[in-house]
């Protein structure tokens, strides 16, 4: 369910953005990244993003990619370094300690957005034929 | 090329709501009010503890509750009976309290000034940890008989938060739950968590529930005080 409260605060950093470049851009793609550590499910947010980012200026046309982190950690006893998993129960191979500190994992952020320049072009083009 | 990649850094993408949970803080901070946020899967129990809570603390210290659920106003109902000021939040169809439904109802209705606040969050073990509200304490109540591998399935929460209370403990003898091994699943994903044993029903461990609230309630007024902190006043 908070899947959507996520892709809404993607498109809302990416219409964010095309408003601080001024003019009508179009953005093409935005990047995040989602560590594995965090509770959100990439498939339900990028089918919230296409639902809803006609709504969203200049968004339409907006690609989601998601890269996911890997979760890295020390562990508590030994700072091995590991990868927390669930089947393990979050527990280092080597010593059976717990995490000790999370690396990496719980990541949650935007990295890039592509913006079209194409229409902002077509739009200068003009001002310099009206003006 | 007809595109430009931009230059900024990393953006959080649930920065907003990080931010108006600072702001909230300022609030929590002015009205010198400790706040703990309470999380667990529906039903765990965390209304019958804070009626268990303000029945056995008296006048220990003074309370209000911020009543977070998806419809309705039982819970709230439930906790008006035991004389505590209570603040709604209909959440709607979202399955969680976050930062700006906090934010709004400190702007719209100004709270009692009172030692503590307690928020009982929309029971759900998962969004819940993704939306920090601005509270001093997060406590996650599990309830022995959900099972002791809920850590497992749900880490995130477990992960990110201060206590987390064994619930309904008077249930142990009838249902498989190993606080031992549930204990050790918690503290795999977090090594500071501290955990006990509870029954609201019963009274079972709520001495030493209230013995730690009124700690942390101290630590929060020392804190204040020597806190070089933000001197403006939340608005
Ligand atoms: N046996 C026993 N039952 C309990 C205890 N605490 C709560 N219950 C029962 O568990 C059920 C749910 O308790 P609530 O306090 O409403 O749980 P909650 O977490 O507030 O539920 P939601 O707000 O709906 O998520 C009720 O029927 C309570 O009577 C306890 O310590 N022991
Ligand atoms: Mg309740
Ligand atoms: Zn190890
Ligand atoms: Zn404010």
């Amino acid at each position: 369910m908070h899947e959507s409260a996520i892709a809404k605060s993607i498109l809302e950093i990416v219409e964010q953005r095309l408003r601080s470049i001024g003019a009508a851009a179009d953005a093409q793609s935005v990047e995040v990244l989602f560590g594995e550590f965090r509770n959100v499910d990439p498939e339900s947010v990028a089918f919230a993003f296409d639902n809803m980012k006609a709504l969203f200026q200049g968004c339409a046309n907006c690609r989601l990619s998601i890269s996911t982190i890997i979760a890295a950690a020390l562990c508590k006893d030994n700072e091995h370094q590991y990868r927390p998993m669930a089947n393990n129960a979050y527990r280092c191979p080597a010593c059976a300690s717990g995490i000790g500190k999370l690396l990496q994992g719980e990541e949650l952020d935007v990295v890039n957005v592509t913006v079209e320049l194409e229409r902002m072009e077509k739009e200068k083009e003009q001002h310099a034929r009206v003006g | 090329m007809h595109e430009s990649a931009d230059e900024h850094a990393l953006e959080r993408i649930l920065g907003k709501n990080e931010e108006m949970a600072e702001h909230n803080r300022d609030h929590f901070r002015s009205l010198k009010a400790c706040t703990f946020n309470l999380m667990s899967a529906p039903g765990a129990g965390k209304t019958s503890l804070l009626e268990t809570t303000f029945q056995k603390a008296g006048s220990t210290f003074s309370s209000c509750v911020i009543e977070g659920d998806m419809v309705g106003d039982l819970d709230a109902c439930r906790i008006r009976k035991t004389g505590v000021a209570v603040h709604q939040i209909s959440t709607g169809r979202s399955c969680h309290l976050d930062a700006q439904m906090i934010a709004r109802l400190l702007h719209a209705e100004p709270l009692e000034k009172t030692n503590a606040i307690f928020i009982e969050n929309v029971g759900n073990l998962v969004c819940p940890a993704e939306f920090p509200l601005g509270e001093h304490r997060r406590i996650v109540l599990l309830c022995v008989t959900e099972g002791d591998d809920k850590p497992i399935k749900y880490p995130v929460i477990f992960r990110n938060c201060h206590l987390v209370l064994f619930t309904k403990c008077d249930l142990l003898e009838h249902v498989e739950f190993d606080i031992n091994k549930a204990t050790k699943n918690i503290q795999a994903i977090n090594p500071d968590v501290k955990t006990m044993q509870i029954s609201a029903k019963t009274g079972y461990g709520i001495d030493r529930w209230i013995a730690w609230l009124v700690s942390e309630m101290t630590d929060y007024r020392e804190h204040l005080k020597t806190a070089k902190h933000v001197h403006h006043t939340a608005h």
